[in-house]
C-alpha cells in the first residue's frame, strides 16, 4: 500500500467530521416562534397583548357558564351534561367537572399572558413609551379582569403564581389586589398623552375597546363589591356614558356564547326570566327569543331561546353602561343618600332608547317616596334592575351575596371548590 | 503530506497480524465442496482451518486451495448458508498438496450466515450474542398476493405481531417486535433499506379510516411504497440488545431490507408477470325476517310492529371479485469492475369493496463499480409512484362498510330518478352507493428513495465504509364529499393535504480485523451516525361546495400547515473478542445526540454487550459422546440499551400558538408546558438464549428468553392550573416486556426425488404498564384501550355486566312502551362502581387485552425433484380479544341477523337492537376471542424442464399457483380478527369497526429467466 493510499484514508473521516460537525442539533420550532422572540422583540410582545386578549374574550362563556347555571338565568336543553345539571340542581356535584375547571385555568392562562407582559416589556427598549404603557396598563387591566372574575367564583384563588405551588389568597386579598391594579393601570395609561398611544390602539387593541373606560368600569364594580361606595360613585361618574367595550369575535373567532347555545345547542335562557318580568320590560326580548316556543330543559324547566349573543361574530360586552347607573344607585342606597339611589333607579327603568347596542327597560318611573322609599326597597328594585339589565354578564351570583335577602334566587352552590386538578398538582392548594 | 503517526499507526497494526507462520514449514490443502444430495459444485463455501486464520472461498466449480499450510494435522471446516458445518481431519505433509473434497449436507438453518449488525459491519451470526432474525428475500419475493414487504413477513419473524389494519390494497401493516414499550411514542420500528432509513408514517391526512386528527392510524402506510420483488434479505433487531447502535429511535426495534445488487457475469434477465384474484373472506349476515321488527318502525320501515317489509341486502353491489396484475422485469450482470442490477415493476390491484384500488410503478438501479482493487462504490435510487383510490371507512359515519351496517335493510337505498339522487340514510351516515359513486379520495405518492455509498480497504483488515441516504416523498391526498351527498344540509366539504418528507442519513464505519494469535481475533469499529427528517404538511380544503365542484376554487377555504423535524448526530465504538473462534464477546457504545432534547439531556449514551459461545466447537463437546447427535450448540446471551422519541418533536420548549384576535394577529403560550430536561425513553434489555443443532444439523432449535424494562416513559403530567398551562411532558412512565421466543427448524427427509423441511415458531410476551404518573391512573385512548399500571398496554377498559353470585350475568326487567303498548323486557344490567365518597357510577373494569398471549407460524415446503414445490404457512395467534364495534353497530340499528330472532318470537324483541337501559355500554358483550390460525401462504411452484423453457427462448421458466389468506380458523363473529381500525396507534389494538378484511387472494404467475 502506497503512502498516497493511506494518506486517503484519512479523507473519509475527515470529510464525515465536517458533515457531523455541519449538523446543528439545536433546532427552533418552525411552526410557532421561540419564546426568546415573543418575550424579548417589541412585535413579540405586541402579539402576546393581543393573545391575552383573546385568551380572555375566548373564555367569557367558561366565566358565564357557573354563575348563569346556579342562579336564575339558564338552563341546560342536553340530558348528558351532568355537571351542567349538577349547577342547576347542587345535586352529584365533583370538583373534578370541567366546569370547575375552565374558569379557573382560563383566568390563569389571561394571568400568565399578563405577568409576562408586565416583567418584559419595560426591558424592550424597541418598544417606545407610548406602546410600553399601553402594554404596562391593559396587562394589568387583563390581569384585574381575571382575578376579580374568579374571585367572584371560588372561595380564594392564588394572587402570586411565579412560585411553582402558589398558595389560594381569601377574597378580601384579592379584591384588594385586583382594586391596586387597576387604580395603578390608570395611572399609567394616563400618564402620557394619547397621541403616543396610536400604535398601541391600532396595533393591540383593534376597534371597539376603550382602556380608560373599562378600568373605571372595573373600578366601580369591584370598589361596590369590597364595599367601598364612595369610590364606586367616583369611578363610575368617570365612565363615559355611551361609549361601550366590546370583544370582537372576528372569523375564524366565534362569540363562545354562541358557540355554546346556538352551535351546540346546550344552555338556553329559564322561561321564568321572561315570566317574572314587569309588564312591558322592553330588556326581556332583547336577551332572549320571546316569540319562540319553550324547549324543554334537564332537569324539568322551561326554556326560551337566546337572542344575545345568537350571532356566531357578535361581539360581548365587557360591560354594560346601565350598571355604572346601578352601581350608583346601590352605593348611594349603602351611603343612606336615597333621594340620589332612586334617581339612579328610575333613570335605568325609564330609559327608552340608546345610541349603543345595550339593553333599555322603557318602563314608567316609579314613585320616590312610596316605592323607592327605603333601602329595602330601594336594594329589591336594584337587584331586579341588574337582573334584566345585566343578564349572562356573570354578576347574578355575586348580587345574591351582596343583595342577600332582597333577591329573589338562591345560588345552588355559595362557591365553586377549588378544581380538582390544582389540588392534586399543587400540594399548597390547601385542598 | 507525509505523516510519519500514520506510518507509526499501521505498524502497531501491522504488529497484530500473524506473521510467525511464515517461518514454518507448510504444505497446501485443495479440493470441491459438493452438495451431497445431488453432487451439484457448491460455490461461496468458506474454508478454514481450524486454530490458524488461514482461509479461501470455492468457486463456482466448487474448487478451493488453501497454500501455506503448517505441516501437522488440522481440522478444515467448510461452511455455507443453508448447509451443516463439515468438519474433516486432515494431515498435511510439508511441500505436498492435500485433496480433500467435502460433501455439504443440507442444514434445517445457518447458524453462520452472514447478517449485518447495525453498524454497517456484517457477521456471521455465530459471533452474535443477540438475535438477528434474517429472513431470505426468496420467502418473501414469493409471498402469493402479498403487494408490500410488511404484509410478505407475516408469520416470518418469530416474535412480531404483524397485522393488516384493512384489507384495502396498500392497507397499514402494523409491525409490534417483543410487544409494546412506549405509550405516547412510536410503537412502529425504525425500517432501513440498503442503509437508508426509510419513513413508513401512518399519519392520516384526510379521515379515512380512523380520524386523522387519532395518532398514527391512517388506512395506509409508507412502507406500502416498497414493492417486494428486489428485496435479497431481510434482517430484523427486535429490540435494545440488538440495536444500541441505532440510539435514540429504536427503541421499537430495527427491520432492516437489503436488496440485490447483481453480480459479475453476463447479463440476466428476469421477467414475471403474474394475475391474481381477491375476494372478501365474509360477508355481513344481515337481518333479512320477512315481518318489521323494532328498529324498522322506529326508522320508518314500516308502520307496526309484524308488518310485512321488503328487504335489501346490497353486499353483492358493494364487494366484488378484484382483479390484480404485477409484473416485473429485471436486468443483472457485470463485467470488468462494473456490476448492476435494474428493475421495474407496475402492479395494479383492485379493492374488495368497489371503486377502490391502487397502481404502483417502481424502477430501481443498482450500480456498483469497483474503482481500484480496494475502493468499491454503488450508487442506488428506486423512483416510485404510487396512486390510490380510498373510500372512507372505519369510524367515518359515511364509509362505505359504516354506513352498511348502519343502515337498516328496509331502507331501499337505489337511485331515485324522482329525487335525482340515491336516497339518504334515515339513520345515520350516508347511503352506501352515493359514497361508492360520488365521494373521490385519491392518494398519490411521487417517491425517491436512493443512496451512494464506498468502501475502502487501505489495508487488507481495514474497511471503511461511507454511506449517504436519501428518502424523499411527496403524498398528496384529497377528500371530496360532493355537496348534499349525505343530507340536504350538508354543503360539501374538500381536503387536499400535501405533505412533504425528507430523511437523510449519513453512515461512516471503519473496522479493523485483527488476528492476535491464532486464538484471539479482535473486531473494531468505529463509526458516526447522522439522521435527519422532516416533514412539512400544507393542508388546504374548503367547505360550502357548488355541485359538481372538485376543486378548492370559490368555495370557503381553510388552509394550515405544520412542520416536524428531528436530527440525531452519534458516534459509536464496537469491540469483539473472539477467543478460539468458538467464545465471542462484544462490547460497544453509542453516544448520540438527538435535537429533540435540550442541551443538558441531549447527549445519551447507549451501551450494549454481549457473548456468544459455540460450544459444539470445542474439544471437549466433540469428544464426548453427545457430539454424535448434537451437531450445534450455541449458548448466547445479550444486553443493550436504545432510546425512544417523545411524540413531539418540540417537546423542550415553552411554544407558542397563533391566534387572531378582534382582526388582529395575536400569540398564546401553549397549553403544553415546554420540558427543557426532557430525555429519551430508555429501554434496556437482556436476553439469553441457545442454539441447539441435533443429527448434524437436520434439525435445529433456537430458543430466547428476553427481559426489557423501557423506563423514563414521555407522558403527559397534569400541572397546577394556576401555572397557566394545563400540563407537560415528562419522564416518569415504566412498562416491561418479557417473553419467549422459539423455532424449530427441521429437515424431515432430504432426498434427491424428495425433500421436506419444516419450521415452527413460537412466541409468548407478556407486557406489564409498571408506573404512570400516578400509581391510579387509567388513560383511555380512543375507543376503549386503555394504559393501566399492573395491566398490559391497550387493555380494552370500559362498562360490564352486573353478574349474579354464581358467575351468571344478571338480568332485570325493563318497561318500554312501543306504539301505546308497554312491554316489558328482560335485560342485562350494567355494572355499578362505588368510588370512594360512596358515590356511585356507571362500572368500567378491563374487559380485555388486544395482546396475543401467543403467536406461532408452521411452514412446510415440500420439493419434488426439482421440478414441483409446494409450500404452506400456517399463522396464527392466541389468546387476543378483539373489540367488535361492528357487531355493536349492526344490532344497535337492527340490521345483524341475530335481531331475526326479536322478530321471530326466539328471543324478547330489543334484546339487542335500540340500545334498551344502555346496553350498548355493556362493552364487555362485544369483547370476543380473536384468537385465529390462517392459511396464510400456500404456493404450489412448478420449474419447467430447460428443452420447454428454451422453447420459450428462455433458460428457466417457473410457473406458481399460490393462494394468500385462502382461510381462517377463528371464533370470531365479525368478519376478520386481525384488522385494527387505529392501524398502527400506539395503544389503540384489537379494534374492528366496518373495516374491509383482508382479502383471500388467489394468484398465477408465470417467471422466465434469460
Amino acid at each position: 500500500m502506497t503512502h498516497r493510499d493511506l494518506r486517503r484514508t484519512w479523507l473519509l473521516p475527515v470529510l464525515a467530521t465536517l458533515a457531523g460537525a455541519a449538523c446543528d442539533l439545536t433546532l427552533t420550532n418552525p411552526n410557532a416562534p421561540p419564546e426568546q422572540t415573543v418575550l424579548n422583540t417589541p412585535d413579540g410582545l405586541v402579539a402576546l397583548a393581543v393573545g391575552m386578549q383573546s385568551q380572555y374574550a375566548g373564555a367569557v362563556a367558561d366565566f358565564l357558564v357557573p354563575p348563569s347555571l346556579m342562579t336564575d338565568e339558564w338552563g341546560t336543553t342536553s340530558k348528558s351534561l351532568i355537571a351542567y345539571q349538577s349547577l342547576l340542581t347542587g345535586q352529584n356535584f365533583d370538583p373534578s367537572y370541567a366546569v370547575v375547571l375552565a374558569p379557573w385555568a382560563d383566568a390563569y392562562r389571561t394571568i400568565k399572558s399578563a405577568n409576562n407582559l408586565l416583567a418584559h416589556a419595560p426591558q424592550v427598549p424597541g418598544l417606545g413609551s407610548g406602546l410600553e404603557t399601553g402594554i404596562v396598563s391593559l396587562a394589568k387591566l387583563y390581569r384585574a379582569m381575571a382575578l376579580g372574575t374568579i374571585i367572584l367564583e371560588y372561595q380564594s384563588v392564588p394572587i402570586d403564581v411565579s412560585v411553582p405551588f402558589p398558595v389560594p389568597q381569601p377574597r378580601t386579598a384579592v379584591l384588594d389586589t385586583v382594586l391596586a391594579l387597576l387604580e395603578s393601570a390608570r395611572v399609567d395609561f394616563t400618564s402620557v398623552p394619547a397621541a403616543a398611544l396610536t400604535g398601541f390602539n391600532t396595533r393591540v387593541l383593534g376597534t371597539g375597546f376603550n382602556v380608560l373606560n373599562t378600568i373605571d368600569a372595573m373600578r366601580a364594580r369591584y370598589y361596590l363589591i369590597a364595599g367601598q361606595y364612595q369610590q364606586a360613585i367616583d369611578a363610575a361618574d368617570s365612565v363615559k356614558a355611551n361609549v361601550l367595550s366590546v370583544f370582537k369575535y372576528t372569523s375564524p373567532a366565534v362569540n363562545p356564547i354562541y358557540d355554546l347555545s346556538i352551535r351546540t345547542g346546550y344552555v338556553a335562557a329559564l322561561k321564568s326570566f321572561k315570566d317574572q318580568a314587569e309588564p312591558g320590560d322592553a330588556r326581556v326580548s332583547y336577551w332572549v327569543d320571546t316569540t319562540a316556543a319553550p324547549i324543554t330543559g334537564n332537569p324539568d324547566s322551561l326554556l326560551l331561546p337566546l337572542r344575545k349573543y345568537s350571532g356566531q361574530n357578535d361581539p360581548y360586552p365587557v360591560y354594560l353602561p346601565d350598571e355604572m347607573v346601578l352601581i350608583k344607585a346601590e352605593a348611594f342606597t349603602q351611603l343612606g343618600q336615597l333621594d340620589s339611589a332612586a334617581f339612579y333607579v328610575n333613570a335605568v327603568r325609564t330609559q327608552s332608547s340608546s345610541p349603543v347596542d345595550e339593553p333599555v327597560a322603557n318602563l314608567p318611573a316609579l314613585d320616590p317616596a312610596t316605592q323607592l322609599g327605603t333601602p329595602a326597597q330601594l336594594l329589591a328594585q336594584i337587584a331586579y334592575e341588574r337582573r334584566y339589565e345585566l343578564f349572562e354578564q356573570g354578576l347574578r351570583w355575586e348580587d345574591t351575596r351582596r343583595l342577600g335577602s332582597a333577591i329573589t334566587t338562591t345560588p345552588t352552590l355559595a362557591v365553586l371548590p377549588i378544581p380538582l386538578q390544582e389540588c392534586d398538582a399543587n400540594p399548597a392548594a390547601g385542598c | 503530506m507525509r505523516s510519519p503517526y500514520v506510518h507509526r499507526l499501521w505498524s502497531v497494526l501491522s504488529l497484530l497480524t500473524p506473521l510467525a507462520l511464515a517461518a514454518q514449514q507448510t504444505g497446501a490443502i485443495r479440493g470441491r465442496v459438493s452438495d451431497a444430495a445431488t453432487d451439484q459444485p457448491v460455490t461461496d463455501a468458506r474454508v478454514t482451518i481450524e486454530q490458524t486464520t488461514l482461509a479461501t472461498t470455492s468457486l463456482p466449480n466448487g474448487q478451493y486451495a488453501l497454500g501455506g499450510v503448517p505441516a501437522g494435522h488440522h481440522v478444515l471446516l467448510v461452511r455455507r448458508v443453508g448447509y451443516a458445518i463439515a468438519r474433516q481431519d486432515v494431515d498435511v505433509p510439508v511441500a505436498d498438496t492435500t485433496e480433500v473434497n467435502v460433501a455439504l449436507r443440507a442444514a434445517a438453518v445457518a447458524l453462520d450466515a452472514i447478517v449485518v449488525t447495525g453498524t454497517g459491519a456484517p457477521a456471521e451470526r455465530r459471533v452474535l450474542g443477540n438475535t438477528i432474525e434474517s429472513v431470505p428475500g426468496d420467502a418473501l419475493n414469493q409471498a402469493p398476493g402479498a403487494t408490500t414487504v410488511d404484509q410478505a413477513l407475516e408469520g416470518k419473524i418469530t416474535g412480531a405481531v404483524i397485522s393488516q389494519s384493512s384489507g384495502v390494497p396498500g392497507g397499514e401493516v402494523s409491525v409490534r417486535l417483543r410487544g409494546t414499550s412506549t405509550v405516547l411514542g412510536n410503537a412502529e420500528p425504525l425500517w432501513v433499506v440498503d442503509g437508508v432509513i426509510v419513513d413508513n408514517s401512518a399519519q392520516a391526512l384526510v379521515s379515512l379510516g380512523a380520524n386523522a386528527g387519532r395518532g398514527n392510524a391512517a388506512l395506509s402506510n409508507r412502507l406500502s411504497d416498497i414493492a417486494p420483488g428486489d428485496i435479497e434479505r431481510v434482517e430484523v433487531l427486535k429490540g435494545a440488545a440488538a440495536a444500541a447502535l441505532y440510539g435514540s429511535r429504536a427503541n421499537s426495534g430495527v427491520i432492516q431490507i437489503f436488496t440485490k445488487r447483481g453480480g459479475p457475469g453476463p447479463a440476466r434477465v428476469t421477467v414475471s408477470s403474474e394475475v391474481g384474484l381477491s375476494e372478501t373472506p365474509k360477508k355481513f349476515a344481515f337481518n333479512m325476517a320477512p315481518n318489521a321488527g323494532w328498529t324498522d318502525v322506529v326508522y320508518g320501515g314500516a308502520d307496526s310492529l309484524g308488518a310485512l317489509v321488503q328487504r335489501y341486502d346490497i353486499q353483492d353491489s358493494v364487494w366484488r371479485t378484484a382483479f390484480s396484475t404485477v409484473s416485473r422485469v429485471s436486468v443483472s450482470g457485470g463485467s470488468g469492475g462494473t456490476s448492476y442490477y435494474l428493475s421495474g415493476a407496475y402492479d395494479a390491484q383492485q379493492a374488495i369493496v368497489q371503486a377502490e384500488g391502487r397502481h404502483r410503478t417502481s424502477v430501481s438501479a443498482t450500480i456498483s463499480q469497483q474503482l481500484r482493487p480496494n475502493v468499491d462504490v454503488r450508487l442506488r435510487g428506486s423512483f416510485i409512484q404510487t396512486h390510490s383510490d380510498f373510500l372512507p371507512e372505519g369510524e367515518q359515519t359515511q364509509g362505505v362498510l359504516t354506513s352498511l351496517v348502519f343502515t337498516p335493510t328496509t331502507v331501499k337505498p337505489f337511485y331515485d330518478p324522482n329525487l335525482g339522487r340515491y336516497p339518504y340514510n334515515p339513520v345515520l351516515g350516508a347511503n352506501p352507493f352515493t359514497v361508492l359513486y360520488t365521494f373521490q379520495a385519491p392518494q398519490d405518492v411521487t417517491r425517491f428513495v436512493g443512496s451512494a455509498e464506498a468502501s475502502f480497504r487501505p489495508v487488507p483488515s481495514l474497511t471503511v465504509r461511507a454511506l449517504v441516504g436519501l428518502d424523499d416523498y411527496r403524498e398528496e391526498d384529497k377528500y371530496l364529499q360532493p355537496p348534499f351527498s349525505t343530507g340536504a344540509s350538508f354543503t360539501g366539504s374538500i381536503s387536499n393535504p400535501i405533505k412533504m418528507q425528507r430523511n437523510v442519513n449519513t453512515d461512516l464505519t471503519a473496522t479493523q480485523v485483527a488476528q492476535l494469535s491464532p486464538t484471539l481475533g479482535l473486531t473494531s469499529t468505529l463509526g458516526y451516525r447522522y439522521t435527519s427528517t422532516r416533514s412539512d404538511i400544507l393542508a388546504a380544503g374548503a367547505t360550502n361546495l357548488a355541485v359538481g365542484q372538485t376543486d378548492l376554487n370559490g368555495a370557503t377555504p381553510t388552509a394550515s400547515q405544520g412542520i416536524a423535524e428531528l436530527r440525531t448526530l452519534g458516534g459509536f465504538a464496537e469491540e469483539r473478542v473472539a477467543v478460539a473462534d468458538r467464545l465471542f464477546v462484544t462490547g460497544g457504545l453509542n453516544v448520540e445526540g438527538a435535537s429533540a432534547f435540550g442541551p443538558d439531556e441531549r447527549w445519551q449514551a447507549y451501551p450494549r454487550a454481549s457473548a456468544s459461545w459455540v460450544v459444539n466447537d470445542e474439544p471437549f463437546f466433540r469428544n464426548s459422546g453427545l457430539a454424535n447427535r448434537v451437531s450445534a450448540l450455541r449458548l448466547r446471551l445479550a444486553y443493550g440499551e436504545t432510546g425512544g422519541q417523545p411524540p413531539n418533536q418540540y417537546a423542550q420548549f415553552d411554544n407558542y400558538v397563533n391566534v387572531s384576535f378582534s382582526g388582529q394577529p395575536g400569540l398564546v403560550a401553549s397549553t403544553t408546558a415546554g420540558n427543557p430536561a426532557l430525555r429519551p425513553e430508555r429501554q434496556r434489555e437482556i436476553e439469553g438464549g441457545m442454539d441447539v443443532g441435533l443429527w448434524n444439523d437436520r434439525a435445529l432449535a433456537e430458543l430466547t428468553y428476553y427481559h426489557r424494562r423501557t423506563s423514563d416513559l414521555v407522558l403527559s403530567v397534569p400541572l397546577p392550573p394556576s401555572r397557566g398551562q394545563a400540563s407537560q411532558l415528562q419522564n416518569v412512565g415504566v412498562v416491561s416486556d418479557r417473553g419467549w421466543e422459539a423455532a424449530f427448524t427441521t429437515v424431515n427427509v432430504d432426498k434427491p426425488s424428495f425433500s421436506w423441511r419444516t419450521r415452527l415458531s413460537l412466541a409468548h410476551d407478556r407486557n406489564r404498564v409498571d408506573r404512570l404518573v400516578t400509581a391510579t391512573d387509567t388513560l383511555v385512548f380512543d375507543y376503549l384501550n386503555a394504559v393501566i399500571p399492573g395491566q398490559p398496554i391497550g387493555v380494552f377498559f370500559g362498562g360490564y355486566y352486573a353478574r349474579n353470585p354464581d358467575g351468571s350475568i344478571a338480568y332485570a326487567p325493563v318497561s318500554v312502551t312501543m306504539q301505546g303498548k308497554p312491554y316489558t323486557l328482560l335485560l342485562p344490567v350494567r355494572a355499578r362502581d362505588t368510588l370512594p365518597g360512596g358515590v356511585i357510577v356507571n362500572g368500567r373494569k378491563v374487559i380485555g387485552d388486544p395482546n396475543p398471549s401467543l403467536t406461532a407460524s408452521l411452514s412446510n415446503t415440500f420439493d419434488l425433484g426439482r421440478r414441483v414445490q409446494l409450500s404452506v404457512l400456517l399463522d396464527g395467534r392466541f389468546g387476543n380479544k378483539v373489540a367488535n364495534f361492528t357487531r355493536r353497530i349492526t344490532e344497535l340499528f337492527g340490521v345483524d341477523k341475530e335481531v331475526e330472532r326479536e322478530i321471530t318470537g326466539d328471543t324478547v324483541p330489543r334484546t339487542f337492537s335500540l340500545n334498551p337501559a344502555g346496553r350498548s355500554l355493556i362493552y364487555e358483550e362485544y369483547i370476543e376471542d380473536g384468537s385465529f390460525v390462517k392459511l396464510r401462504e400456500i404456493a404450489l411452484s412448478l420449474h419447467f424442464d430447460q428443452a420447454l423453457a428454451r422453447r420459450f427462448g428462455a433458460e428457466a421458466m417457473d410457473l406458481r399457483f399460490a393462494a394468500r389468506n385462502l382461510h381462517t380458523w377463528t371464533s370470531y363473529r365479525g368478519l376478520d380478527p386481525e384488522v385494527n381500525l387505529f392501524s398502527a396507534s400506539t395503544v389503540s389494538r384489537g379494534v374492528d369497526f366496518a373495516n374491509t378484511p383482508i382479502p383471500r387472494t388467489y394468484t398465477l404467475s408465470l417467471n422466465f429467466a434469460f
